[in-house]
């Protein structure tokens, strides 16, 4: 159906640099996620591609062919606002026969594709109200169904959950995974929520700043981690990242000190994730290397775990311990962090040293 | 606290019920004194002659006379500065709107720098006084044969009224969320036609109140239908401003009041029944500009 | 919006203005630089039975032809600006030097037309703004606080005097004040003064002016502060009270804030409109007293023998012209402030 290549991207606003020279390609009938952090130019990407932004410079081709210079109705994409866009002087039914209507495919077959489509985001019995006189979450599926309802080569969605209440976003997350299934278009997605991110996605994209900080499928962003912005977004907690100095493949800060590590001398980041690092029972006092000694700064249930926090040389630690674990606030227990489980950044690029242990 | 309240409430309906006898007094007592005769509504011995019309009574016979309406209408022949009048509000308001909305909306969606200082110029060209404005097309005027039509006082009333309508319309379609008219334009539409399809409808409540406007400026205006004009294509004001000039003399002022009151019912309403809408148009757009 | 699009948008908007506002100031900042042609004069030799005189006449055919030849009239520089109808400079100079006293002085000036015009213009601007803003927004809210029923037909009422043509309502009033009128005849007679006239001294003109002024305006103060009131955000009005704030510390710290920039939108359009008060001059027939400089254009075209006086019109106008964006600056610098895009916008 469509692929979309981004070649050399950008976009600025006088001296504002909101996309920088982005260049990326979304196969055909993927599911990309653009993740980032609030402001980082992921909604500007996606209007770009619809022909809603004029770029400053790169291209774009969808199925290789160029249409920078194409109005938004000639690039065949569907597009899901943030806050809806339905029009509120039409009813349901109207709103989403509106693309059919506008593009002029035959009358004949426009009620049985609004019915299909609203059928198949489950809005049959509202197809005579008014936009004011829905929910959020209906709107929300109003505005997926117009997007379907055309059946087009691209759909764009823009944060289409965020407004939607915590229970509501799960079943509608499912309901987009399971359209996509079904329908096999090629989808653009954003958010700034990992999980959405995580569970939606074949491939997903960190944004920072306008520029790509790694592509990847949802495991190896979580697992393998970049640089030192991808590691601090991605995970929930975010990977927990202690700076210091290799020497003589000894990892020091002012405070700790781990053996292990064979790799060149230099000041690096080390992080490992909560679930990595083990407290030990107070019982096994046989202080190794690489075992540590601190106080709890904070702990918190989380009901399937526990969430026990530190401060090592300055950044906050957190690791995961067992639900029934218990401990009080001020009570030095040891840790254990397994080099095994833990990624090395060079502290000033923040890229990812390679070939560590 | 009550009694506090109770004070303030009585203070402000005083200055309320001030205010409406201010506002409306002057209609009122015009418009009785435009069904009698000119030694009543001008008189020299007694001001409750005007009240009770006792001159009135003792030339015509009746409490009240259309003597007035009658010159006016017929001798002097208002109606054809009526009809003048509204030809030219209408073709105003329309010509206004049309442009306005479009470079309004325009306006409202470019987001380039470009648009702000149209904006600001329009301020400026807002500010001029409507007078020397005619002072320079006077000459040009009659110089090219335009001077004296109806088509070139409601292209000029146009013009001027531009300004103002293109703030107003710029800050309420700045309300309507771009949303709307980006789906539109992803769903297929080009940009005139998403503002066809999707804005046209939603925009009335602005344009109601914009249209409100430019009518009261162009059947209000004097300074330039007073100029612009020839005597036998005047508009309803200046109209009655040239029967002031030879009323006075023949007696005949009751014509200028009755022309008065024949001009002023039809703003009346106009406003009695878009009063509403005037209000919920400025909350909407334009108050937040 | 590409640039095309926008253009297709706003040409016909743009154009109109461009035409028949930028042009023509254009317009009348080259005319004021001319000036009528004089009359060619022809001498004939009148001769009667009792002998032959010399008269002198106005050549008409020759002074149509010139005037044809060239309508703007002949070069005069700025000849017309500084003449005695406009800036009048050697008229003031000489005033300086005679008069003995400020006052004489400023008396002297005040009786050179521009300057009469200028004094009236500028006390009625900023007379009657700040009393149309005050008043307007008192009404607003009483208006406000009315049970709902009454507030359709009470705006309704409080908003006639906006909407009425300024030359109507002027004169309106103007019967009724006349020595003959109404209100006339009532003082008058309370007075007990058959000769009381309002109309006849220049000081209860000027305030019969100033007052009319604030009746017309006050309502478009009015109702947009009521349109601002509709919109005060109620959580902050109810956070306001639960703080402990009387009605008057609501209205200090929530209403007036949030209609502060009404009150300024309003200051703007009423300082433009004020400045071009023209209207009620001739509806109260004031100018024997009370002149304004939209009035001395208007003069100039409808004075003497029909021939119109483009010149010195064009050279109020620009003087005019300057006047108002003297007074605009403050306020267009604010707006330009607060509405600029605040990032840096392509
Ligand atoms: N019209 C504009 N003019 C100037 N700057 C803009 C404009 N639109 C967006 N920006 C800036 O560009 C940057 C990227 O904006 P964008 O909307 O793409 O962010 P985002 O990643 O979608 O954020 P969010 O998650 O909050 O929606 C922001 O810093 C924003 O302030
Ligand atoms: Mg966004």
């Amino acid at each position: 159906m469509a692929s979309i290549t981004l070649k050399n991207l950008s976009k600025r606003w006088g001296g504002f640099v909101a996309v920088d020279n982005l260049s990326l390609k979304i196969r055909d009938k993927e599911f990309l996620v653009l993740l980032g952090p609030s402001g980082c130019g992921k909604t500007t990407t996606m209007r770009i591609i619809a022909g809603l932004e004029q770029e400053t410079s790169g291209d774009v081709y969808i199925d290789n062919i160029k249409v920078n210079k194409l109005e938004p109705k000639d690039r065949d994409v569907a597009m899901v606002f943030q806050s809806y866009g339905l029009y509120p002087n039409m009813n349901v039914y109207e709103n989403i026969r509106f693309p059919l209507k506008i593009r002029k495919t035959d009358p004949k077959t426009h009620d049985r594709r609004v019915k299909h489509a609203a059928e198949m985001v489950e809005l049959l019995e509202y197809l005579h109200r008014k936009p004011s006189e829905l929910s959020g979450g209906q709107k929300q599926r109003v505005a997926l169904a117009r997007a379907i309802v055309r059946e087009p080569n691209v759909f764009l969605m823009d944060e289409p959950l965020s407004n939607l209440d915590a229970k509501l976003r799960v079943s509608t997350r499912a309901q987009i995974k399971h359209l996509h299934h079904e329908m096999q278009v090629t989808t653009l997605y954003v958010t700034h929520d990992q999980i959405e991110a995580m569970t939606l996605a074949d491939r997903v994209v960190v944004l920072n700043r306008g520029v790509i900080q790694q592509i990847g499928t949802p495991s190896e962003i979580y697992d393998k981690p970049q640089n030192l912005f991808v590691a601090g977004f991605i995970g929930n907690p975010a990977m927990n990242l202690i700076s210091g100095k290799i020497k003589n493949n000894k990892f020091e800060t002012e405070t700790i000190s781990l053996n292990g590590f064979r790799t060149n001398d230099g000041n690096v980041t080390i992080g490992f994730r909560a679930e990595d690092a083990i407290i030990q029972p107070n019982k096994t006092r046989a202080v190794k290397s690489n075992k540590i000694s601190v106080p709890v700064y904070s702990i918190e249930l989380l009901g399937d775990s526990t969430m026990v926090s530190f401060q090592i040389s300055g950044s906050l630690i957190s690791i995961k311990a067992a639900k029934e674990y218990s401990a009080k606030i001020g009570d030095v227990v040891t840790i254990c962090i397994p080099i095994s489980a833990c990624h090395l950044f060079d502290s000033d690029t923040g890229n990812r040293i390679k070939d560590t242990l | 606290m009550n009694k506090k309240n109770s004070w303030l409430n009585i203070l402000s309906l005083s200055f309320i019920l001030l205010w409406v006898i201010l506002a409306s007094v002057p209609f009122l007592w015009t418009l009785w004194g435009s069904f009698k005769v000119e030694s009543d509504f001008f008189s020299k011995q007694d001001w409750r002659n005007a009240i009770f019309g006792v001159r009135t009574i003792i030339e015509t016979g009746g409490m009240f006379t259309t003597n007035g309406y009658e010159g006016a209408w017929i001798k002097e022949e208002f109606w054809r500065a009526a009809l003048n009048t509204g030809i030219v509000t209408l073709s105003v308001v329309t010509i206004s709107l049309t442009l306005g909305t479009l470079g309004g909306y325009a306006l409202a969606r470019s987001g380039f720098r470009y648009a702000f200082w149209i904006l600001i110029a329009a301020l400026i060209f807002r500010a001029m006084p409507h007078i020397t404005l005619v002072s320079g097309y006077l000459l040009p005027f009659f110089e090219l044969g335009l001077w004296g039509h109806l088509s070139t006082t409601i292209i000029v009333l146009v013009a001027i009224n531009q300004p103002f309508t293109l703030w107003m319309l710029h800050s309420f379609f700045s309300t309507i969320p771009k949303d709307l008219d980006e789906s539109a334009m992803v769903d297929g539409c080009t940009r005139f036609e998403a503002f066809r399809h999707v804005i046209i409808p939603v925009m009335w409540p602005g344009v109601i109140t914009t249209g409100l406007f430019s009518f009261l400026l162009a059947y209000n205006d004097f300074a330039i239908t007073a100029l612009l004009l020839t005597e036998a294509n005047q508009t309803m004001v200046p109209k009655i401003a040239s029967f002031l000039g030879s009323a006075q003399e023949q007696g005949n002022v009751m014509f200028a009041v009755a022309a008065v009151v024949s001009a002023t019912v039809p703003l009346f309403m106009l406003v009695m029944f878009f009063q509403r809408q005037i209000v919920s148009g400025l909350t909407a757009g334009a108050v937040k500009g | 919006m590409p640039h095309y699009t926008f253009l297709k948008f706003i040409w016909p908007s743009a154009l109109a203005m461009l035409v028949f506002i930028a042009l023509p100031i254009m317009s009348t900042s080259v005319q004021s630089l001319f000036i009528e042609h004089e009359k060619i004069l022809e001498t004939v030799e009148n001769c009667t039975p009792f002998g032959c005189k010399e008269i002198t006449k106005v050549d008409l055919e020759a002074t149509e032809a010139q005037k044809a030849e060239n309508p703007l009239g002949k070069f005069n520089g700025f000849g017309t600006y500084t003449n005695r109808n406009h800036l009048a400079f050697s008229e003031l100079k000489q005033a300086w030097r005679e008069s003995n006293g400020l006052n004489e002085f400023l008396a002297e000036v005040f009786n050179l037309p521009f300057y009469k015009a200028l004094s009236f213009t500028l006390s009625y601007t900023f007379i009657v703004t700040p009393f149309v803003i005050i008043i307007g927004f008192f009404i607003a809210l009483a208006v406000n606080r009315l049970p709902s029923f009454l507030k359709g037909p009470t705006i309704f009422v409080c908003l006639l005097p906006m909407i009425i043509t300024p030359l109507i309502g002027s004169l309106v009033l103007f019967w009724m004040i006349d020595a003959e009128g109404i209100i006339g005849s009532f003082l008058q007679s309370i007075f007990n003064d058959p000769n009381l006239s309002l109309k006849a001294s220049p000081t209860l003109t000027w305030i019969m002016l100033f007052v009319y002024g604030i009746w017309h305006h006050t309502p478009f103060a009015f109702i947009v502060f009521y349109a601002g009131l509709q919109t005060v955000p109620r959580d902050t009005l109810e956070s306001a009270m639960i703080d402990g704030a009387n009605r008057w510390g609501q209205t200090r710290h929530v209403i007036i804030p949030h209609l502060m920039p009404l009150a300024v939108f309003i200051s703007l359009i009423q300082i433009m409109d004020n400045f071009r008060v023209f209207e009620p001059i001739i509806g109260f027939n004031a100018q024997a007293s009370a002149t304004s400089l939209s009035w001395l254009i208007y003069n100039d075209f409808r004075s003497g023998d029909g021939d119109m006086l483009f010149g010195s019109a064009a050279a109020t106008s620009m003087l005019t012209i300057i006047g108002v964006s003297i007074l605009m600056t403050p306020v267009i610098v604010r707006t330009w402030r607060a509405n600029r895009p605040s990032q840096g916008v392509s």
